[in-house]
């Protein structure tokens, strides 16, 4: 089992989620007013009224050989718009 | 320009409430507004100024000087986004050159809706269908910024592996869907059509309206500066980011362009608080649907660059100083009707 967790701006969201239901992964959570600092700066939800605002936060599990199909998916849009994804070891609770 | 004029913009609250803003900030007060809330501010605001100017385009009809004025305010937010274009390409390149010279043509309503309770505290009279002006110039601005930035590509940037022989095409759909849809362009103008078919048909609902659209409106203003003057002077930080040319541009821009206003409103005749909303209209850059709609179709243009020009340089100088310099130029060039 593996655990994916995406950091994309909140404005992206409904595209990173329409990727990862096309990857055919079996789910997905997503945390949204996720605030911090990053390579683009501080990201905060002071920009919120202009529809730019704070990141989204989405996890995965998903089995391992599902990783693939997923960052084919997924990758152009990183690439595209910004934002990190990164790949873990889970174990089922 | 007349210090009386200087005196009753910043003395007005809404400008008030903007400074107590910056000084939060400056001071280091831990004043926050809740996130939703300027969302929600933004919003009313716009739903209520469209109403509003439905209303009234209603009661004046699309007569010569509507649609002369509604196709000139169209023009400029197609040749400012232009110009600002070949102005800032050279330094900024071409993705970020053209998500600035977006901003700098689309307009800003908070900006429009500070020179009207201007012109209503130096009591100037002005017409309501300038809201139809606003709201067809957010979208055109959108729609120049994409294509001249991806022109540039495709001319200056040619990658020969690419699918198309090294020419990305503009994602049509999606230009036109960030232009015309983008929920704030979307709700201004829907707002706008609606006050003007209940004004028609039920004029009774106007009156049923006005405690939400016109009594909480000017309190909702000051509320809405007071996060604004918060947010600006937090995008001061970036100021290192943009460099002195665009700092130089931020304020040199507004200017110039609501000089080519007052150029058009005198050629057009427009009644002096009308010619001061165009000139307005002209000079204010946007920072709520544009930043939207570039991140999505110009991703990657830098959002420090036009946020910060735009909200934290542009929109603090026209709300401060460019209303009443604006004015003392209406007051005189623009003859009293």
């Amino acid at each position: 089992m593996k655990r994916v967790d995406f950091f994309v701006s909140e404005r992206e969201i409904e595209r990173l989620c329409k990727a990862i239901r096309q990857a055919g992964a079996p789910g997905y959570s997503v945390m949204r007013h996720v605030t911090g600092w990053g390579v683009a700066g501080e990201i905060s939800e002071a920009m919120d009224f202009s529809g730019l605002g704070a990141n989204a936060h989405v996890v995965v599990f998903c089995d391992a050989d599902a990783i693939a199909a997923l960052q084919g998916v997924v990758r152009p849009l990183l690439e595209r718009f910004g934002g990190v994804g990164f790949v873990s070891e889970a174990e089922k609770f | 320009m007349q210090s009386t004029l200087v005196l009753q913009n910043l003395l007005s609250a809404p400008v008030l409430f903007f400074f107590l803003g910056i000084l939060a900030v400056v001071l280091g007060s831990d004043l926050e507004i809740p996130s939703p809330l300027p969302k929600l501010f933004s919003l009313y605001l716009l739903l209520a100024i469209g109403f509003k100017g439905g209303v009234e385009l209603s009661h004046s009809g699309l007569g010569s000087m509507v649609l002369l004025t509604i196709a000139a305010a169209i023009l400029m937010s197609l040749l400012v986004p232009i110009s600002s274009f070949y102005i800032l390409r050279p330094r900024l390149g071409a993705d970020n050159a053209a998500a600035v010279a977006a901003a700098y043509g689309s307009i800003s309503a908070v900006t429009f809706i500070t020179a009207q309770s201007f012109l209503n505290v130096v009591k100037v009279p002005y017409d309501g269908f300038m809201v139809a002006a606003l709201a067809l110039m957010e979208s055109p601005a959108i729609v120049v910024g994409v294509v001249m930035a991806k022109l540039a590509a495709s001319r200056l940037e040619p990658s020969p592996g690419g699918p198309s022989g090294g020419k990305e095409p503009i994602p049509w759909p999606e230009v036109l869907r960030e232009a015309f849809l983008n929920g704030s362009v979307f709700l201004l103008i829907g707002s706008l059509v609606i006050g003007g078919l209940v004004a028609y048909f039920s004029p009774s609902g106007v009156e049923r309206m006005e405690p939400f659209t016109e009594k909480l409106f000017y309190g909702v203003l000051c509320f809405f500066l007071l996060d604004m003057g918060l947010v600006a002077a937090q995008r001061l930080r970036d100021l290192r980011q943009t460099g002195p040319f665009l700092v130089a541009f931020a304020i040199a821009a507004p200017i110039v362009h609501a000089f080519i206003g007052l150029l058009i409103a005198r050629l057009l005749g427009l009644p002096q608080g009308d010619a001061l909303l165009f000139m307005v209209l002209s000079a204010s850059a946007s920072y709520i649907a544009v930043p939207a709609a570039m991140r999505m179709t110009v991703p990657h243009a830098n959002p420090s660059l036009y946020i910060t020009t735009a909200l934290g340089l542009t929109f603090p100088f026209n709300v401060v100083v460019g209303i009443p310099l604006y004015m003392a130029l209406v007051q005189r060039f623009i003859p009293v009707a």
